[in-house]
């Protein structure tokens, strides 16, 4: 068994190997992950919206050790990583981090807000520090202004216009 | 020889004065979904480019990120391993057990949480879903003296044998 603990160490192997083979292949397994991870948020979103989507990061926060502020309001939810506890752990390694571990996040968040018809503002900040700030708005023009404000803005696979 | 609890081992391993830190010595909440993207991970990853693959990147686990314990395990000091196991078995509450003597560790998983939690997530697990035992077990071992076997029991069960090589 590979423990949950060390998941994310697995997963950086695996974007390693995907990385080499071409950007689509990288995008096509966060759109499986994507998928996957449908089975737990989608019908939460899709019901529930912004508070819905505080509910499942609510839980993360604290089951992935997460040292994260969230913060909900009318207009949107915002969740302020400090420390992030996957690209911690992949930094944290004896195999090499891959050098864009942050973008499979945006990666599988992205196609499944869109689904939902939020709008995410996705900053990184720095790729190798394990912080970033992620807002999702109910509102497409808040969103797009937001985007001016970001340092290093994730983009995800047929993300909408 | 008569196998002794992984208990005394450890009185053993401190009154040795060795050093058993390990490596990743994770602590705080356990997130077992992990286990549910590491089967869409095998399903995928073998579906789109073949078992080979898959393995192959099995391997780069067990030769890289598990790095320090594969150097102990070169350098004789196998219950490394079976502290690793007791930590992280721990961690996720299986049923299970381990066994030392001096030829030999034996690790006899008697229920796997993370098979079983699988299997409650999403009904069907991955008939390569013990690869990732398998497979990093094979590379963990690979250029040592040892050998790693992996049995399959039974669903969610296993046993993972460290011996020298004959």
């Amino acid at each position: 068994m590979i423990p949950s603990d060390h998941f994310t160490r697995f997963y950086n192997e695996v974007f390693k190997f995907l990385e080499d083979q071409g950007e689509e292949h990288l995008e096509a397994y966060w759109l499986e992950i994507s998928k996957n991870q449908e089975k737990h948020t989608l019908e939460l979103f899709k019901e529930k919206g912004l508070k819905g989507m505080y509910e499942y990061w609510d839980h993360i926060r604290i089951e992935e050790n997460c040292d994260m502020d969230l913060k909900l309001d009318d207009e949107k939810l915002e969740l302020r990583m400090n420390v992030c506890p996957s690209l911690s752990k992949v930094l944290d390694n004896d195999a090499e981090p891959m050098k864009r571990y942050c973008d499979h996040c945006a990666g599988w968040i992205g196609p499944l807000i869109d689904k939902v018809d939020h709008h995410l503002v996705y900053d990184v900040i720095d790729r190798n520090k394990p912080q970033c700030v992620v807002k999702i708005f109910k509102d497409k023009e808040k969103a797009i202004e937001e985007e001016k404000n970001a340092k290093l803005l994730m983009g995800w696979p047929k993300k909408k216009k | 020889m008569k196998p002794i609890l992984l208990e005394n081992l450890y009185i053993k391993v401190n009154k040795n004065n060795l050093d058993q830190k390990l490596r990743y010595n994770d602590g705080g909440n356990v997130h077992m979904d992990f286990h549910g993207a590491t089967n869409t991970t095998i399903e995928f990853i073998i579906n789109k480019y073949g078992i080979d693959t898959m393995n192959d990147i099995f391997k780069k686990v067990g030769n890289d990120v598990y790095k320090d314990i594969k150097d102990h395990i070169k350098n004789g000091n196998i219950k490394m391993l079976a502290k690793h196991w007791q930590h992280f078995f721990d961690r996720e509450n299986a049923d299970y057990n381990i066994s030392i003597n001096d030829e030999e560790i034996i690790l006899t998983v008697n229920r796997c949480t993370a098979y079983e939690h699988v299997k409650k997530l999403v009904g069907n697990v991955s008939p390569n879903f013990c690869d990732q035992t398998i497979k990093t077990n094979e590379a963990l071992a690979e250029d040592t003296p040892y050998e790693i076997k992996t049995e399959i029991l039974g669903e969610a069960a296993c046993r993972q044998t460290i011996r020298k090589r004959a």
